[in-house]
């Protein structure tokens, strides 16, 4: 087994402590719903329509952030080990398949909170063959419901779709793929009500989504900000979680304010000449979840070689993925944002698209992209976006590794890669 | 002329169109410079050689090629071969996708139907003839079952590339059931309402609920057992391959599945497609040892 020293990655801003704290509270606070309170609640993957349930009050759980908090705890290997021994082959998709991992190791006495309670529901997009397997088997051990949502083809194609998703995502996204969105939406709401008593109001939703509009609105000013300032104010490490946790509270009066309090921070240290790094020579961008088992990795060469990670999908995504006019029309305009959340950052033509876009957008000199082995959804569309990257000038270094699985992951080794082919390059 | 590269296809459909020329073939064993430069490690293995074949115009005859949602490296090649023809790295017939639901649930049912009807408008394709092609394909689905007087081994799992495993089987004195990669996108499924009105419905109907592939909500172990009843095998090799992560979900459900049937079966997982992992010795062994 290969070691990880598990670095931590410094911070400058005050705000990612702040959101770091508010997170943990939080953590508390949803323990206490969930496990102490027995209030419904769900598990959720990522790219669903969390904008409902938070419309409604029904806390949630993300099945990337249970995962992620299981990693952190370094209880990856164990439940994976535990999952094979029960007859599951090794070769499982790890990233979503650590929390049902978890749920089958039945091991009250590590599993964060005891494990899980039985859900009101799992709601997941079937986005590749795996995820309805293991939402399925994960709802059967937890004697709770699977709410599957489709993942419909998407054939009408845009390239430069992030420069029209604000105004136009009823053309973008197409018409009939959001029309089905919202029909599984509204049956979703009708589930809900029907299993936790509670009301879903349709006025709340189109008031979250114009909040949801300033937040992300924040985060964007912020991005573009960074994309253009030399050197780079904030680095990914920052940047992940003044986004993610915001977002996991998208539309909230916290996450609003947060937002703009990052985007604050960002511009001052911006007037400031501020850099993340000290020497910024190199702007490199990452590609991929983030390795959230070793967030010292993304500072790593910066005192060295003066390589910065300046983009990671997360904080650029906040634009386009997420602002919408709202038309007077919520729930399309969500499902707009949900159809294809997923999509555009792993199939051609639209992540290509936009990761090439946006390399140019900041500058980029060189890109790492990550490969999960055992993860055909994670993996997808990267081939094709290094080869375009290429094509646009922007070297680029593809890693084999899992992002949760901490197990095959070698602080010393995937940073001496990166030192190699920033060398290899002419770069460094 | 039109081709498929996927399962879970409207078979019916395709007939009536008078131009349907198959699955799309290819060498399996083929070497693979480009398209492994495009595709990921994780599609499923036939998508590298057919990829290839692409961009050698070994389809250039074809007008169109139809892929399926109701698998994911059909539906993903789909996307990848798109946009290699919009950058002009590829050439060739026309991709299509239909998107077929597998959710069992109206609004999935629906969708599937309209999707097929649009192909079918794209296609040319009238009410009229599609009854009429649902006729005749039901007519060959009555028909083509038949009878052994041999014991049988039901090759099940991930299908193989060609008969290279089955052979094995006939070898030690079995008749093998079970798809090739071919066969299960040919497959037309069970039997379409043919009284129904709208063939266009029947047919969308049928697809949707269809109970085999990756994207399929049937109970795993259920559809291993009616196979091994259907095709009354005395035998079982229960074969996946390393890049399949769907139904490996399944695994341990459908170990219990063969324990329960008491069956002599071989569970052999994470394997390589083209079989070049010493899989045909393990499966004569294994049948040597079976009771005939």
């Amino acid at each position: 087994m290969s070691q990880s020293v598990n670095q931590r990655s410094r911070k400058t801003l005050a705000c990612t402590s702040e959101a770091t704290a508010f997170q943990k509270a939080f953590g508390k606070e949803l323990k206490r719903r969930v496990v102490d309170e027995a209030e419904p609640y769900a598990i959720v993957q990522a790219d669903t329509p969390h904008e409902l349930f938070h419309a409604m009050d029904i806390p949630i759980i993300t099945n990337q952030w249970w995962s992620a908090y299981i990693s952190a705890k370094q209880l990856s290997g164990r439940y994976f080990d535990a999952m094979v021994k029960k007859g599951f082959p090794a070769n499982s998709c790890k990233y979503c398949s650590l929390g049902l991992a978890c749920t089958l190791a039945d091991e009250p006495e590590t599993a964060p909170w005891g494990g899980l309670p039985t859900p009101t529901v799992l709601v997941a997009r079937l986005t590749c063959d795996c995820i309805q397997h293991v939402f399925g088997l994960w709802a059967k051990e937890l004697g709770s419901e699977f709410y599957p949502m489709e993942a419909p083809a998407w054939e009408h194609k845009e390239v430069d779709w992030f420069a029209h998703s604000k105004d136009a995502w009823d053309r973008v996204y197409q018409p009939d793929r959001i029309e089905q969105m919202v029909s599984e939406m509204e049956d979703l709401i009708a589930l809900l009500e029907e299993r936790t008593g509670r009301k879903f109001d349709p006025a709340r939703l189109e008031r979250l989504m114009e909040r949801i509009n300033e937040q992300e609105g924040y985060i964007w000013e912020a991005a573009r900000a960074i994309g253009e300032a030399r050197p780079c104010p904030v680095s990914i490490a920052e940047q992940m979680p003044n986004t993610m946790i915001p977002q996991w509270h998208r539309g909230s009066d916290w996450a609003v304010a947060h937002a703009k309090k990052f985007r604050d921070e960002v511009f001052e240290r911006i007037e400031k000449g501020l850099g993340a790094s000290r020497n910024e020579r190199l702007r490199l961008m990452w590609i991929g979840a983030g390795v959230w088992h070793d967030p010292g990795f993304y500072q790593a060469l910066e005192e060295k070689l003066g390589a910065v990670f300046v983009w990671s999908m997360y904080m650029p995504f906040a634009g386009p993925a997420y602002i919408r006019d709202l038309k007077g029309e919520p729930m399309e305009a969500l499902a707009s944002r949900v159809a294809s959340m997923n999509e555009v950052l792993h199939l051609p033509p639209w992540m290509n698209g936009w990761m090439t876009s946006e390399a140019e957008r900041c500058g980029i000199d060189a890109a790492v992209i990550l490969l999960p082995p055992d993860n055909r959804l994670s993996q997808s569309g990267t081939n094709l976006t290094a080869l375009s990257l290429e094509e646009a000038g922007v070297p680029v270094l593809r890693i084999d590794a899992d992002m949760v699985d901490a197990d095959n992951w070698d602080h010393n080794r995937m940073v001496g890669m990166v030192d190699s082919f920033l060398h290899e390059k002419g770069l460094a | 002329m039109i081709a498929i590269a996927g399962p879970n296809l409207p078979i019916d459909l395709l007939a009536a169109t008078g131009r349907f020329e198959g699955a799309l073939a290819f060498d399996p064993d083929r070497a693979t410079p480009r398209a492994s430069g495009w595709l990921e490690s994780k599609f499923a293995p036939w998508a590298r050689p057919l990829l290839e074949s692409w961009a050698e115009g070994a389809y250039d005859d074809l007008e169109h090629v139809l892929f399926s949602r109701a698998d994911d490296t059909s539906q993903r090649l789909y996307y990848y071969i798109c946009e290699l023809q919009r950058r002009g790295q590829l050439g060739g017939p026309q991709p299509l996708i239909l998107d077929v639901c597998k959710i069992p649930r109206d609004t999935s049912r629906r969708r599937t139907v309209a999707k097929l009807r649009e192909l079918a408008d794209q296609l040319g394709v009238g009410a009229s003839a599609l009854g009429e092609a649902i006729a005749r394909t039901n007519e060959n689905r009555r028909s083509s079952t038949d009878g052994r007087d041999i014991p049988v081994c039901l090759l099940a799992g991930t299908p193989p590339p060609d008969r290279r495993l089955h052979a094995v089987i006939e070898a030690a004195g079995f008749a093998s059931a079970g798809s090739t990669l071919t066969q299960e996108w040919l497959d037309p499924g069970p039997s379409v309402d043919g009284d129904n009105g709208d063939p266009f419905a029947a047919l969308g109907e049928q697809l949707h609920a269809r109970p085999r592939g990756p994207r399929s909500f049937a109970d795993a172990e259920s559809v291993l057992a009616r196979s091994l009843q259907t095709t009354q095998a005395s035998a079982a090799i229960l074969w996946r391959i390393e890049e399949d992560e769907a139904q490996c979900w399944h695994l341990p459900a459908e170990r219990e599945a063969l324990e329960a049937t008491g069956i002599p079966a071989l569970v052999m997982t994470r394997r390589d497609w083209l079989a070049n992992d010493g899989a045909r010795e393990e499966i004569a062994a294994f049948l040597e040892g079976v009771t005939r």
